[in-house]
């Protein structure tokens, strides 16, 4: 999926070359960069979480214990992700659907026939983001059951 | 109102005192002239006519939904109405762009007769069933303009490479001829313009393009509005929401759209000159025509390109079958009307 | 109703402090709100099932095709030793004189800022090449670390840059409602190249007044600030690779493609990104530092970053669906309204909050929540856009050197010797708040500061 960051700089460049250099362009060429940047961050987000590289508001998250941090992130993926989460993937499994029983294509003359590929990137997220969080609640539990053996 | 309701003795008291309140989404800015204040009147007509009992709540394009969401907003019941153009949902319905616009096909008069009294409107129905939606015709541009460029376009090779907002079919003919169409939406054009993402752009008409200062980001204004000889709008109405209003209800929606759809050409009409009169003289805008030699290899493009998609679709088949026949009929008489009556005023 | 939405809000903010990702923070709290809301009937779930429409306008927003393509730039750029270079050759030029290697570290900085500027990454390298030769001739914590620090978040003010980016697309939309909601159709739009025009002159403005602050303690303090031996020049040359010519092209050239293209609109800032990120991959071969390990790291880097803006903004436009489904937005304009001193007053407070917003959230947090929300009003109350997302991107800049958790602060923490207490860290940074605070009163003066070069260039 990083690979995706790689052929985004690589197929703009060419847009750029053709687009000025030759004056050629096609929009599925666009679309490309378009779906590559939307895989790109709409699947990276639960890559993102394993890593713990979403931001936080860490004025006190950082003196926290590790205890302490561990139930903050169980109660957060609980409560927070959760929640979010599923509802998502609930109110989008219609419009994805609809989109794949039709196989909708691109609005634009010579775009790319995918765009079902790119709504059902709505609800992948949201699984993928559920199976990490599934691991992070796993980890906290962890932390929080260690802790009381020590 | 007071007559209206006595007389309609079919519908049952309990109904008439029911009220609704609905949502409209639009694929334009809130209140935009023409495009938007159309949907925004029609609510207004409603509310009115109804006497309260339907009030309709319009929502500009990103309000509640992205401008090119309308049709899967309304055809999931998140939305009960909507106001847009077909040609935005050809990725679902190849068809549905028929229902704005043909390259070189009739003009708004036309489109009005062949939607409803030569069997458009049927055609279109039939479309959207599936969808759980209700089209209906929801104003009309007029003949607009070529569109804005940056450089001048003096023969076919300079439409090679030329990266134009153009949606619908215009869109699919400009492709033909080695250009890159782009379908964004109105509140994108112009700083897509302006930062150089395109190279050119059509948009409506004078009165609009006016609007959104076009002829700040673009030198040359061409005419005549080929791809679009009257951009036929819609309204769209989730089918289970129009069940669910009383007979009266649906009457008062069903006559305030066809409404909407006269007072928008009206209201083009009168404003499109003012308008390209102010470009002209006060911005001073460069006027050009396409010669004649640009206009026939797109006339050739166009007969190309919907004669590709009647061979791979048969919903499009079927629905250019309707309107190529009504367009030979009504082009024969208007021949010797309309045209032979404006050669000679 | 709107009661509602202050309590959001508040809880919004009780929430994010406890530390859960910030992302899932708005989202989750404006979502249990919604459903609060729906069960009492105060709320209409249709905004919320218009939640996947929404999803996939950002999902196909190619505004921000941008952001991961300067991201990959800027961390490519980092790989292919182009700051190491500089600062070498720059500092054998200018070390020799007091206060000269701090000089050098904002000319370097200010260089690094217009090819491409990932704070974290300048100030890191900053803080490992020139912090110990500072310190070890005897400069003073406080002023190498304020310099440092100050300097390496040039990249989010002088563009190229991805704030600008996030804020030009969010106040594009914003300056569209606020026309639309005035009844105007026409036109001054407001572009992500208009903001990097735009910020050119203050970010110049910027870097004089660090440099004049270092040649002020040159004069006043000048034990703080001594001049660097021969022996610290013939160690510099020691590890010094190539040239000042040699050093300079690199930047230069990418200032010259990607800035230039963009300010003389001759590309979109998504193609001039593409460019120069293919450029910055050029170089790192040059430099003979590309290989797969690298570009592993690159990639990845950009992966995490790109999706942890993206979440925020996600988890942002959720919480604003519901803060505007409760009538929130209606609240904050009759609020302003009843502000004195109009426009004015308006952008003081709204100044103001963001600047105690700093201290605790980041740009990208505040560009995509508090902007959105503010920013119609104050440009329908008759504030430049232009301006306005200057202003804001140069208050925000301040965010990332605000103690306790400047951004940038963390980052010199990071690699700053064991020697050197975060008290001092700390005390460094206060003189180049005061001058951002400078910046922002010279510009609320002299409005034209910000809007004369993109009238000139997209007259
Ligand atoms: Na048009
Ligand atoms: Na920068």
């Amino acid at each position: 999926m990083a690979w995706f960051s790689f052929a985004m700089v690589l197929i703009m460049f060419l847009i750029v070359l053709l687009r000025y250099g030759f004056s050629l362009g096609w929009i599925a060429m666009q679309e490309s960069v378009l779906y590559l940047h939307a895989y790109l961050f709409m699947l990276g987000c639960s890559y993102a979480l394993k890593h713990d590289e979403h931001v936080r508001v860490d004025v006190f998250y950082r003196r926290f214990s590790k205890a302490k941090k561990a139930f903050v992130n169980l109660v957060g993926h609980l409560v927070l992700l959760w929640p979010v989460a599923i509802f998502i993937l609930f109110v989008s499994f219609d419009y994805v659907a609809v989109s794949w029983q039709i196989k909708e294509q691109s609005q634009e003359a010579g775009g790319l026939p995918f765009v079902y590929l790119l709504k059902s990137l709505i609800p992948l997220m949201c699984i993928l983001l559920l199976i990490q969080s599934l691991s992070e609640i796993c980890k906290s539990l962890n932390a929080l059951f260690n802790k009381g053996n020590a | 109102g007071q007559e209206q309701q006595t007389s309609n003795a079919t519908t049952n008291t309990v109904e008439q005192q029911q009220s609704f309140k609905w949502k409209l989404v639009t694929s334009w800015p809130k209140n935009y002239p023409g495009l938007g204040t159309a949907p925004e009147r029609f609510a207004e007509n409603v509310e009115a006519m109804s006497n309260g009992r339907l009030k309709i709540k319009v929502y500009g394009a990103g309000e509640l939904v992205p401008g090119f969401e309308v049709f899967d907003t309304v055809s999931s019941g998140t939305a009960e109405m909507g106001h847009s153009a077909a040609y935005y949902w050809k990725g679902k319905i190849p068809a549905a762009q028929f229902f704005t616009a043909i390259p070189f096909g009739m003009n708004a008069q036309e489109v009005n007769g062949w939607l409803h009294h030569g069997g458009g409107m049927e055609l279109w129905k039939e479309l959207y069933e599936p969808y759980n939606l209700i089209p209906a015709a929801g104003g009309n541009t007029g003949v607009q303009m070529a569109g804005w460029f940056k450089k001048e376009v003096n023969s076919v090779e300079d439409l090679k490479g030329l990266k134009m907002r153009i949606p619908g079919l215009g869109g699919e003919v400009l492709e033909k001829l080695g250009g890159v169409p782009l379908s964004l939406t109105g509140g994108e054009i112009f700083t897509a313009l302006q930062t150089g993402a395109i190279d050119a752009t059509e948009w409506v008409g004078p009165y609009n393009d006016l609007a959104f200062g076009l002829n700040k980001a673009a030198e040359f204004y061409y005419y005549s509005g080929w791809h679009e000889p009257g951009a036929n709008l819609e309204f769209l109405i989730n089918k289970e929401a129009y069940a669910s209003l009383p007979s009266d209800l649906q009457a008062i929606v069903t006559s305030a759209m066809r409404t909407a759809n006269q007072d928008m050409l009206d209201e083009y009409t009168a404003r499109n000159n003012t308008a390209l009169d102010q470009l002209k003289n006060k911005h001073n805008v460069k006027l050009r025509k396409f010669s004649p030699e640009v206009m026939q290899a797109l006339k050739a493009a166009t007969m190309e390109v919907i004669s590709e998609q009647a061979r791979n679709d048969e919903a499009v088949a079927k629905v250019w079958r309707s309107y190529s026949e009504f367009l030979q009929q009504v082009k024969a008489y208007h021949q010797i009307s309309e045209m032979e009556y404006y050669s000679n005023r | 109703m709107e009661y509602m939405a202050i309590l959001l809000f508040i809880c919004v903010c009780v929430v994010l402090l406890i530390g859960f990702p910030v992302a899932f923070s708005l989202a989750g709290t404006a979502l249990i709100f919604a459903g609060i809301g729906s069960l009492f009937g105060i709320f209409d779930g249709a905004f919320l099932h218009a939640l996947p429409n929404r999803l996939f306008g950002i999902v196909t927003n190619s505004t921000l095709i941008a952001v991961p393509l300067f991201v990959f730039m800027g961390v490519m750029l980092e790989k292919s030793k182009v700051a190491e270079n500089l600062l070498d050759a720059i500092a054998v030029v200018m070390g020799k004189r007091k206060a000269g290697m701090g000089i050098a570290v904002t000319l370097v900085g200010m260089l690094l800022a217009a090819s491409t500027g990932i704070v974290g990454a300048t100030v890191v390298t900053m803080g490992l090449l020139a912090l110990p030769t500072m310190l070890k001739r005897g400069y003073s914590e406080q002023y190498s670390c304020g310099i440092i620090t100050a300097t390496g978040t040039l990249g989010q003010i002088i563009p190229p840059s991805i704030a600008l980016v996030l804020l030009g697309d969010v106040l594009s939309s914003s300056y569209q409602q606020a026309q639309l909601n005035m009844g105007i159709f026409s036109p001054e739009n407001v572009s992500v190249g208009d903001l990097f025009a735009g910020a050119v002159i203050p970010g110049i403005i910027l870097v004089g007044l660090y440099i004049l602050y270092s040649v002020f303690v040159a004069v006043f303090k000048p034990e703080q600030v001594p001049a660097l031996l021969d022996e610290d020049i013939e160690h510099i040359k020691k590890r010094k690779q190539v040239s000042l010519f040699v050093a300079l092209v690199p930047p230069l050239m990418l200032i010259f493609i990607v800035l230039g293209s963009i300010l003389f609109g001759i590309a979109t800032p998504t193609e001039a990104a593409g460019v120069g990120a293919f450029g910055a991959i050029v170089l790192a071969v040059w430099q003979k530092q590309f290989n797969l390990s690298n570009l592993n790291a690159v990639m990845q880097s950009t992966t995490k970053v790109t999706a942890m803006v993206f979440m925020i903004l996600i988890g942002a436009s959720l919480f604003s669906l519901v803060f505007r489904g409760f009538g929130g937005e209606e609240l904050i304009a009759e609020m302003f309204e009843a502000l004195p001193g109009g426009l004015f007053g308006a952008m003081l407070v709204v100044m103001l909050v963001m600047f105690l917003l700093g201290f605790i959230l980041d740009f990208i947090e505040i560009t995509f929540v508090v902007v959105p929300i503010v920013a119609p009003i104050l440009l329908m109350m008759g504030a430049d856009p232009i301006w306005l997302g200057i202003m804001i991107a140069v208050n925000l800049q301040t965010s990332f050197l605000t103690p306790p958790f400047g951004f940038a602060l963390f980052y010199l923490r990071g690699v700053a010797p064991k020697s050197v207490l975060t008290s001092q860290i700390y005390k460094g940074v206060i003189p180049f708040i005061i001058i951002q605070l400078i910046l922002l009163a010279l510009m609320a003066a002299y409005p034209s500061l910000v809007t004369w070069l993109p009238s000139q260039l997209y007259a």
